[in-house]
């Protein structure tokens, strides 16, 4: 059955190889393609949880079930007690030192089994599964959260960029009053100078028109000395000195009073 | 009963076949291979116990020596399962035979052996001479480690039939001591049945150990000569 398929699959991809397979079945076999399509086994089929359930650890519930019908609940124990004494009636099962070996090695594990196996190492196994898959899944979780932490730190600089203008603005601003100051310190700069030289020059002419005063006063002083007479002054000193008695007398005479 | 006691150890023959080839490749059938990343109970604790072997065993060794690690643990796990399985009743251990036991011994001591000598020819040779020996004993102590390096094959095999095959012997001597004494005293051979478990106990103890023990010398030479 699977041949057809293979060679329905061959035919279907390969049309010139359905010319050369029609020729004779040996060609076909000889010319039969494998692994054309999808694996056939893929995907894995899930395993079954659980196994089939078993009384005395070896026999199968089925057994219990088939003999049933006919012999009811005890006829598997009944069957058990007559295949035992018959082996060892009849000397088909010999009692040697290996049935005593058996007897000790077969009640030890069933003691060990019983008391320290069933459940707990079930869990014990199912525990070990269990932490491998928190592990990868661990693994998987994290690399989910890496991402989208990366998600949506790109999402909020993405926002942070439409708000850039703002900045923007505020330095154009910024530049514009700097300018501004610029422009107007050079311009106070300028008028300072200006009014620099403009006073030099001013003071300067200032500073003439006083020198030319005091050199003309004193000039007026000096020949205002040099005409006072020896004779003239004689004169006025003894005027002087006749009004100053009289402004005596009269001082003297009041505080009398 | 000379005869009935060595029977457990000849080869198994069926219907004049030998059969001790599927024997000895039975245990390998109970250690399921699988390429799930989850597998059912059995498959989980066994790669748990090989993880844990494998971390305590080849930590000690280099990088060179790790590479020896598939074969150490195939080894403890062959040794171990077939020693285990031979404590059922009526079953046939491999181990017991010296003939397999020496054909895993010599193959791999004269592996270290060679292997030292080919990559670390002093250091080798100078494992002969033990440190701080005084110079007059010099060449008897050379003979005597040159003795000793050539026993050590010997010894692992011979360590691992003789322990294995005197367990068997004794737990079938001592079942036909029970057996024999309980025509003549239940009590007595109700002790000499007390006295099998226990002996049972340490034969299941001396299975494991002997896997190991044998594994570990192994390793140990492997560690030597790197």
């Amino acid at each position: 059955m699977l041949s057809r398929v293979v060679f329905s699959a061959a035919a279907a991809t390969a049309p010139s190889l359905k010319n050369a397979a029609l020729l004779s079945p040996g060609v076909v076999q000889a010319t039969r393609i494998f692994h054309t399509g999808q694996p056939s086994l893929a995907p894995v089929p899930p395993l079954p949880e659980y196994g089939g359930k078993l009384r005395l650890g070896l026999i199968p519930e089925e057994f219990f079930q088939f003999l049933y019908p006919k012999t009811g609940v005890t006829g598997p124990y009944v069957l058990r007690t007559g295949l035992i004494l018959y082996f060892l009636s009849k000397e088909i099962y010999v009692v040697t030192p290996d049935t005593i070996s058996a007897l000790s090695t077969i009640g030890l594990l069933v003691y060990v089994i019983k008391k320290y196996g069933g459940a707990s190492i079930g869990e014990f196994a199912d525990k070990l599964n269990e932490q491998q898959i928190a592990q990868l899944e661990e693994v998987k979780q994290a690399t989910i959260k890496g991402i989208q932490d990366a998600i949506d730190l790109e999402k909020s600089q993405q926002a942070l960029v439409q708000k850039r203008h703002y900045l923007f603005d505020v330095q154009r601003n910024n530049i514009a009053m700097a300018l501004e100051v610029t422009y107007r310190e050079r311009l106070h700069r300028v008028y300072k100078e200006v009014k620099n030289r403009l006073d030099y020059h001013i003071s300067v002419q200032n500073m003439m028109r006083w020198k030319e005063q005091e050199h003309m006063v004193q000039w007026v002083e000096k020949h205002v000395v040099q005409s006072i007479s020896a004779q003239q002054e004689k004169e006025t000193i003894a005027k002087c000195t006749s009004d100053l008695k009289l402004l005596a007398k009269k001082a003297q005479a009041q505080p009398v009073m | 009963m000379n005869e009935n006691l060595f029977a457990s150890f000849i080869t198994p023959t069926m219907m004049g076949l030998p059969i001790v080839i599927l024997i000895i490749m039975f245990p390998s059938m109970l250690f399921p291979s699988t390429t799930r990343l989850v597998n059912n109970r059995l498959v989980s604790i066994q790669q748990w116990l090989i993880r844990m072997t494998t971390k305590q065993m080849m930590t000690i060794h280099n990088k060179k020596g790790q590479t020896w690690a598939l074969m150490l643990i195939s080894l403890i796990m062959f040794i171990g399962s077939t020693n285990l399985l031979g404590l059922l009743p009526h079953s046939f251990t491999p181990t017991t035979q010296l003939s397999m036991n020496l054909g895993m011994a010599i193959p791999l001591w004269a592996g270290t052996v060679i292997l030292g000598f080919r990559h670390k020819t002093k250091a080798s040779l100078a494992h002969f001479l033990p440190q701080g020996t005084p110079l007059p004993l010099i060449p008897m102590l050379v003979i005597i480690e040159t003795i000793s390096l050539f026993i050590q094959p010997m010894a692992l095999a011979v360590r691992l039939t003789a322990n294995i095959t005197a367990g068997h012997l004794l737990i079938h001597l001592i079942g036909g001591a029970t057996l024999a004494l309980m025509n003549i005293s239940m009590t007595t051979a109700f002790i000499t049945f007390v006295i099998l478990v226990l002996l049972t106990v340490l034969e299941f103890a001396v299975a494991l150990i002997q896997a190991y023990v044998f594994t570990l010398l192994v390793s140990l030479y492997l560690h030597d000569n790197a």
